[in-house]
Formats: C-alpha cells, structure tokens, sequence
C-alpha cells in the first residue's frame, strides 16, 4: 500500500514541476497563440546560468533562480522583439519553425561553449535532504519545486484574473483588433507575455539545478513535456495546464512502475493522444 | 524568363557540386589516419577525449621522445621516418553520419586506416564501409560483442567486450560468495535502452544465468529521462542483491542520487563503462558515488602500480583534456600504437600483410592493462581485460582479480544513513 | 486517358533529369566521391521533402509525423534483407503498403484537431513509435538491424566500389516521387486538394468529400516516404530507430519544404539544394570550429527565412521578379 502511496506522490510532485516549466508556454500560447518551441532550450539556458552561478560565485539555486527568471525574461523579450513579432501571423507555422531555429541554435551555442559535458552542483541546500512520513520518501527538491509551481501558478493566476494588467492581457488575447481599439498597446502587451513566459520556465531551470544535471540536451524531454501539457490543458487555460500536468506526472510514475519504466513516456503521449481523440481543444481548451 | 529560372535551379545544383574541395596532394612521406568520433552530439566528450588519446599516440610516434618507455618513442615516425597525419571526422553519434564519413574519409581523404568509433552503433556501419574498401579499422573501445562476431579481415578491437565483462562481473560475484560471505543470489540490471545499455544488458543477463543466479530486475530507461523514480522505485521493490548498470552520464548521477533518495542500494552495484568511469563525474558525486563498483581498464591509480610506463604519456595527454586517461580513451591510443607497430613489423603497407601481422603477433603494450596484446578470431583482442573497482572518495581501487586487488571491497555497500 | 498539353514547367523538368541523368558520364564526377554523396542526399531529401508536401499547407494541419513511414519502409527493406535474408525489394513494397495503411489509421482520427493540437499530436504519435519500436525485439529493438556484407548490384541494391548505382536509384526515386506529385498537381486529385487546402468547408459545399480527399493525398504521401525510408536504410547498411523514427527526421521533411517553399513543386529541391550541401560540408569542414557549428548555422538560416521570406526560397525568387506558378493576387496563373 505504501508503494503505492509512494508512486503517487513521486508521481504528484513529478507533474508539479511539469507544471511549473510548462506554465510559461501556457501562458504564451493562450494570449498569443505560439507555441514556443525554444521552450525546452529556455529551461535549458536557465539552468546553466543557474549553474555557472552555484559553480562560480557559490550561491545555491535556492536563491539563484531570480537571476535565473530575469535573464530569461530578458531572453523572452529579445526573442518576442527579433524574431516572433516579425513572423506572427505571416505564415502558419511560422513563429513555430522560427522558434525550432532557435532552439537548434541555442543548443548548439551551448554545445559549443560549455561541452556537452554534464555538471551538477556539488553541495546544494536541497539536495539529498528528504522528509519521511513513515515509509514514504519525499524529497526536498522536488517537495520546494512543488511548492514554487503552486505559488507560481497562483501568481499568473491572480494576475490574469484580478489585475489590470491581467485583463489587458485576456481583452488582447481574445481579441486583438478589439484590444487595440480599446487602446491598449497590444505589441507591448506580446512582449510582455513572452517575457513573462520566458520567466517562468527560467525559475524553473533555476531551481532544477538543486538536483538535476545541466548538459546541452536536458531541455528536450521537458520541452516536448510541456507541448503535450499545454495542449492537453487547452488553449488559453493556466488551470488546465496544471491539471494536465498533474495528470501526466501519475500517467508517468504509475506507467513506470505497474507496466515498466521504458513504457513512462509511451503512456504519457498515449493518454495525450486518446484525451485529445476525445476532447480536440483538450480538458479546458476554448 | 523560363530560362532564368531554370538555369538558376541548374545553378544551385552545380554550386552545390563545385562546393565540394578535393582532397589535398598528399605531402611527401605521409601515412594519413583517419579518427572518427563522436566531435558533437551526446557523447562528444567522450568522443573529444579519444581524438586527444589518438593525437597523443601519434605525437609520441612522430616524434623522438627518448624520456618515454612506449614503443615507437625513441624514433621518428615509422617505416624509416613517415609521419604520421590524422584526417579527424565527426560521427554526431549516428550510424549514418558515420557511414559517410568513413566513406568520405577513405574515398576522399585516403586514409590508410581509421581508428574508431566509440558508440557500437556508429562503429558498425563505419567497419563495413572499410572492411568492404578493404582497410584496416582499428577499434579502440566499442563494447559491443557483436562487433568481432563478423568474420571481418580488417578489423580489431582492442577493449574487452560487454561479453568479457559481464563473465567477469558474474566470476567477482562468485568470489564475493565464496570470499566474503556475501550472499548474493538474484541481479538486477539497469541500463539505458539503446544499443549500448540493451547489449550490455543482454549478455549481462545471459552470464548470470549461465552461472545459475536468477535475474529479478530487467529495468531498461529512456536516457535523457526527467527522473528515474519508476525506475529506482521498481529495482527496491524487487531488491536484487546486485545490479548491473549500464548509465551514461547524466542519468548516471540522476541514478544514484535518486536511489539515495530512496535510501536502497543493492549489496553489490557493478557497471559498464561510462558513468562510472568518468573521472569528472566521480568528482561530481563525491561521497554519494562511494562503493559502486566497474570494470577498468585503466585509472591513474591502477597504472601507478601496474602500468608505470603510462604517466609520462599521460602528461601529453592531459594537457590536452585537463584529465587522466580513462578506460576508454586510452584504448584508443593503444589502436594507433598497435597499427604503427605492425606496419613496423611488416616493414611494408600492404594492408594484406600488416593485417597478417597483426593477426599473428603478440604486441608489447605498456598502455594495455597486462602490457600484451594478441588478437583472435573476429579480430578481438585476446588479452584485453579489465579490473573491478570500487569508488573510495574519488579513487578507483581495484578489488578483484586478487593479483590486482589492493583491498578487500566494501560489501555490502554502506548504506546511504550510515555514510 | 487524355494527353495534356506539356506546360513549360514540365520541359524543365525533362531538362533537369536529362541533366542530372548525364552526369555520371563525366568522368571524376561522380565514382565514389563525396560529392555524390552529397548529389544523393539532395535527391534524396528532395524526394521526402516532395512526398511530405502532399499534405503540406492544409490550414492549421501541419504534420511532423512522417519519419513513423520513413521508419517503416526502411524497416520493411531492412527486415527483408537482415532478418529473412531476401532482397529489399518486396520488404520495400511491404514497407511502403504497411506505411499507407498506417498513415490512414493514423490520419482518421488525428484530422479532427486542429492547428496546434494537431501538430503535438505528430509530436505524440512519432515519438510512440519511436520508443516501441526500441523495446520490440522481432524488429530489432534497440539493437537494430545492422547488414552483412553483400555483392553488389541492383538485385541487393547495395554498392560499395561506386556510388554510380546509388546515384541512379536515387535519381528513380526522385523522378518518381515528383512525377508522382506532377501528376497529382494537373489531375482531379490534385484540384480537390488545392480547393480543401484553401477553404475546406467552401470545398465541402461544392461538393467535394474534404475527408476523402485528405486521405488519399495522405497515403500517397504515406508510400512514398515510406520508399524513401527504404532507400535510406539500403544506403546506410543499417536501421535502427533512432535513426529513422525520429523527430529529428521528422523536422528534416518539413524544414526542407519550408524553406524551399511549401506548396510549389520546387520548393523541395531547392530546400535540399542549399540545406544538404550545407550540412554535409560544415560538418566535413568546420569541425575545427568545435561542436555544431553546422547547426548554430542551420538554426541562424531558419531563423532568418521565417523572419523575411516564409515562403522560402520560392518566395524570394518570386520577389525577384521570377515567375514561379504560385498564386499571387492579380496574377494570372502561369
């Protein structure tokens, strides 16, 4: 029974940290409709920075992972200003393909810069500290990641629903000719939202370097993660990302362990593809 | 206006072709040698490493080198002053890079042999383009039996094979019993599921049941997993008393750090080459990678004592890489020794006869563990063998065969609580 | 059956292949070189890139599935060969039927999403594959499936003294494909496709079954990228499903027709034209330049062709004043 109960919650906090990464492209894909494929590269270039910060100035990613959200809140911007605002809507799967160049070249830079050697922080705060309610383990990394999604979640949460700012971002979303006409700088408002995407999974990436190994590929898995996420989730809801998320994290502990861990991710894109057969704008599309 | 597009369709076709640089008039008294490695991709330093091996060994028979005691060091290049050139390639780790770029490098380039190709998957394709092309490919350390299971003329490995490696594994476990009392009865194996981490897996599985222990985990991951939870999770569910690993790597600390945190270990963890082997991740894991146990082929530990005439060489070496030689780079090195001794030998080029010599000769090789080298059927190296190790705060101590070993192994493995 | 008037774009494409046809007779240029082998992989991936434009261009339809019928028919040649020890021909046919049959059970369900949806369900679909077939041990599983040393010839379609045999199956494969897909373009199936492609439910309404239409383009395009897969496995000695099964390969076929031009009978060669070349000579010549160059450089090229020119290649010679057939408002039809 503890088994059991262990799967779950290693399953539970597996999707919480889905989410969290995933929460960024969810965000970008419901106000602007692009899916970043850059997604995984982002976690990716946090996650270095994350670790280039713990490596040389000794500072834990319990705290770095600010640095880690703004510079990819930066990179965000850039990428929205240079590359995504120049190809919206001019072709079809434009910003997707332009975003796909991105990522082959942000992995390659870092290949290129860094080797593709893997390095994982030493002696971080989190790592190999765990709590223990009788049988079951749960992990401190995992347990703060879990924790941070959840805030995190409620902050865009709180701020698309309850701000000014957050109904701008909803009026554009729905409709942006109307948005503009109502006077608000849309454009501003795109670059805003990547950024704001951007940041996200660069806090993610930050924290992930507490127990996770950064190399030039460690973006990929989760990147292809969070597209089913979204999409499971359905367009334009952050709730649906979570749910999504979390449905995905027990698909994948419970998979991996009733049937067999090689099967973790046959299950996952499995369940995505029978849920979307069923519901085509996924669990809370519109 | 039909006419220009056709002729600039034309001539984007014929600027693709003129793209293409003939290969350079070979300089005079030149043996060029292709090295073909992963330079990109997921296995790229292991890749890089091997080429700095290969640059090393060439250096070291280009030049006089009287201060070293290696074959080949007190002359200039072989066959009465040829040098040595080495045309390197990027395999990317894919078997169809590979091809080509074998195919390139000996239609193209002209090599006269290539040294190759790390990953198993790559070095197949890769040995079929030379054994058809009839050159030699000298195999530093692809682990894959299959590789010497093929009646090819022209190819040597020189590693031992995951073949070799699991009968020794199962052969320590057996000691382990008898020695010191250990217990174990059941395995349990974990690897990666590809080429590499499913052969290994196989033979593993088939030489412990060959000796009559029952196999109670077959685990196989995807690499590059987000978290191996299921994977731990299933291996402490079924408990084996030893676990085969075969993890590159990344997944390889993600692997033990996961099964900290479930606070199990098997009595007894024996591994593959890689994740284990590599010095830098030893140093990564610290404490946390004590007590896991794999072959070796070569540690500056082990050649302080048994391969003396090593730690000059590796200078060379490590200035190159900014690390010791490891398992498999230094087999690498041994390819390009090998090949230049036996053409040496041979006193001619002629593929036919070097290979002749190479099949016939018991080689001096101080950078082998045992200093020989001898080939057999398929082209293995016979004398190729590895020493267990245990992993003591960053120090690979050899444990078994007992001539080698210098302590008497930590079994079972200290638990995580009590470190 | 009616001959139809042969249209300009169709003589050029007789001079292309007497051109390409003729240049093995040069001597030095083809033999075993990398040169031809760079020839090769154009004609090759021109022809993937062909036989994914099929499909190509459905509003919000845009599929990355097709290396699952690549894999297939390079694992139907390839078991032929290495596991039931014939020739590739008939595995290569199994291969290519098992491909459309899969892309039709596959396509049925999958055409109901849309845009995104859509696309992440290719993403699903090829990386299922991909992982099944390396745990399913009749196929090969991770192992895969590694040649022996065979004679050459046609009858083996293997070549290892010169690449002149490879050359001229590829060179088949690309006049078939981009036959295949001319005569689609000037025949019924090729009309209904492009009034789908243009407004579905517009076509729906004159008549047309949308669903029909969209299932036979995808076997079509289904078999013959599946006989690319074959032709693939046979030039490499060796499958496995990394290789073939993958997302990688996936963006191969859709990269090259973008950028060439997606929707235009070019638009795949002249993709393959400046990527391959472009690929095969960085990797072969700025390796000293450290670890993937070629793809910091491949990724700065998509980058930039999304930004000015979407339509690819096809597009930036339409803004050069060229004709190029593709449909521009005001414009009569060329």
């Amino acid at each position: 029974m503890s088994t059991l109960a262990q799967v779950l919650l290693d399953g539970l906090l597996a999707g919480m940290l889905y989410a969290l990464v995933a929460a960024g492209l969810s965000l970008i894909w419901g106000v602007m409709d692009v899916i970043n494929f850059a997604h995984g590269e982002f976690l990716m270039v946090a996650m270095y920075l994350s670790y280039w910060i713990g490596f040389l100035a000794h500072v834990d990613p319990l705290f770095s992972w600010v640095a880690s959200g703004v510079f990819v809140f930066l990179l965000g911007v850039l990428t929205y200003r240079f590359l995504v605002s120049r190809c919206i809507g001019k072709a079809a799967m434009a910003p997707l393909l332009a975003t796909f160049g991105l990522s082959m070249f942000l992995k390659n830079l870092c290949l290129n810069r860094f080797s593709p050697n893997f390095r994982i922080l030493q002696s971080t705060l989190l790592e190999g500290k765990k709590i223990l309610l009788g049988n079951i383990v749960i992990g401190m990394p995992q347990l703060v990641t879990g924790i941070f999604s959840l805030l995190l979640l409620f902050a865009l949460y709180f701020l698309m629903k309850k701000t000014r700012l957050g109904w701008a971002i909803q009026a554009t979303a729905m409709d942006r000719e109307a948005a503009e006409l109502m006077g608000i700088n849309t454009d501003r408002i795109y670059l805003l939202v990547f950024g704001l995407g951007g940041a996200c999974v660069g806090i993610a990436g930050g924290l992930l370097t507490s127990y996770l190994a950064v190399h030039p590929e460690v973006g990929s898995l989760f990147g292809l993660i969070a597209f089913l996420i979204v999409a499971l989730g359905g367009f334009g809801s952050i709730p649906g990302a979570l749910a999504a998320a979390v449905i995905i994290g027990l698909v994948e502990a419970l998979a991996g362990f009733y049937i067999a861990p090689v099967f973790k991710y046959v299950a996952v894109f499995a369940i995505y593809l029978a849920v979307i057969l069923v519901r085509p704008k996924g669990l809370f599309g519109w | 206006m039909q006419k220009r597009k056709f002729l600039s369709i034309v001539s984007l076709l014929v600027f693709a072709l003129l793209l293409s640089a003939g290969s350079a008039l070979a300089a005079e008294n030149v043996l060029k040698i292709g090295v073909l490695f992963p330079l990109t991709g997921p296995c790229a330093t292991a890749g890089q490493r091997c080429v700095a091996a290969v640059e090393t060994a060439a250096e070291v028979i280009n030049n006089k080198h009287p201060e070293l005691d290696v074959p080949l060091a007190k002359q200039e290049g072989i066959l009465k002053g040829m040098k040595i050139q080495l045309v390197v390639a990027d395999t990317q780790g894919k078997p169809d890079v590979a091809k080509s770029e074998a195919e390139r490098l000996v239609n193209q380039e002209g090599v006269y042999a290539i040294i190759g190709s790390y990953n198993s998957s790559a070095s197949k394709p890769a040995s079929a383009v030379t054994e058809r092309a009839k050159k030699l490919f000298m195999c530093g350390c692809s682990s894959s039996a299959a590789l010497t299971e093929r009646d090819f003329k022209y190819f040597f490995r020189l590693a031992p094979t995951d073949k070799t490696e699991s009968k020794e594994f199962v052969e320590y476990i057996q000691w382990l019993n008898k020695n010191q009392k250990a217990g174990i009865k059941t395995i349990g194996l974990i690897y990666e599921n590809t080429e590499f981490g499913k052969h290994a897996a196989d033979e593993g599985k088939a030489a412990a049941k060959a000796a009559g222990f029952e196999v109670v985990a077959d685990v196989a991951f995807n690499p590059g997993a987000t978290n191996l939870n299921s994977e731990v999770q299933t291996l402490k569910a079924k408990n084996p008393d030893a676990v085969f690993g075969a993890c590159l790597g990344g997944d390889y600390t993600l692997w033990v750090r996961t099964m900290k945190q479930m606070n199990w270990l098997p009595k007894v963890a024996l591994n593959y080459c890689t994740g284990y082997q590599d010095p830098k991740i030893a140093q990564q894991l610290a404490t946390d990678g004590n007590f896991f146990m794999g072959g070796t082929g070569y540690s500056p530990e082990i050649g302080a004592k048994y391969m003396k005439k090593v730690a000059a060489v590796e200078k060379i070496y490590s200035k190159k890489v900014g690390v010791p030689f490891d398992s498999d780079s230094i087999q690498e090195a041994v390819a390009l020794f090998i090949l230049a001794q036996a053409i040496e030998k041979a006193k001619t080029l002629d593929v036919d006869k070097v290979a002749e010599v190479i099949r016939t000769t018991t080689f001096d090789s101080p950078l082998s563990l045992g200093g020989k080298v001898a080939f057999g059927p398929g082209g293995q190296n016979m004398k190729a063998t590895s020493i267990i190790t245990q992993l003591h705060d960053g120090k690979y101590v050899p444990v078994y065969p007992p001539s080698y070993a210098e302590t008497k192994a930590t079994v079972p493995m200290t638990p995580w609580d009590k470190r | 059956m009616k001959t139809r008037k042969l249209e300009t774009k169709d003589w050029i494409w007789i001079g292309l292949i007497g051109f390409l046809a003729a240049l093995p007779l040069v001597p030095g240029l083809i033999g075993n070189s990398f040169r031809a082998h760079v020839l090769i992989l154009v004609l090759l991936y021109a022809s993937m890139a062909q036989s994914w434009n099929i499909v190509s261009g459905y509003a919000g339809q845009v599929s990355f599935g097709h290396s699952v019928f690549f894999g297939i028919g390079a694992y139907g040649a390839g078991m032929a060969v290495v596991t039931y020890g014939l020739t590739p021909w008939p595995g290569l046919i199994a291969g290519a039927v098992l491909a459309a049959l899969v892309s039709l059970l596959i396509s049925y369900p999958c055409f109901k999403l849309k845009g995104h949806y859509f696309a992440i369900a290719t993403f699903a679909i090829v990386e299922i594959f991909n992982r099944l077939f390396m745990v399913w041990d009749w196929v090969g599983g991770a192992l895969g499936l590694d040649y022996p040393i065979l004679p050459d010839g046609w009858k083996n379609f293997v070549w290892s003294e010169t690449k002149v045999g490879f050359y001229y199956g590829a060179l088949g494969l690309f006049i078939l494909i981009f036959g295949v897909v001319r005569w689609i373009e000037t025949h019924r199936l090729g009309y209904y496709l492009r009034a789908v492609r243009e407004g579905q439910e517009t076509a729906e309404s004159l008549g047309v079954n949308s669903a029909a239409v969209k299932l036979s383009a995808m076997a079509f395009s289904a078999f013959l990228a599946a006989l690319c897969g074959g032709f693939f496995v046979q030039y490499n000695y060796r499958v496995d499903p990394p290789m073939v099964m993958s997302l990688d390969m996936s963006m191969k076929f859709v990269l090259i027709t973008i950028l060439g031009g997606v929707g235009n009978f070019w638009g795949p060669l002249l993709g393959a034209a400046i990527l391959v070349p472009l690929q095969e000579y960085s990797r072969a010549y700025l390796t000293s330049l450290g670890s993937g160059v070629d793809l910091i450089i491949f990724g700065i090229i998509i980058m930039l062709m999304m930004i000015r020119q979407p339509k690819g290649i096809m597009g930036i010679l339409q803004d050069l004043g060229f004709k190029t057939g593709q449909r521009k408002p005001g414009r009569e039809e060329n």
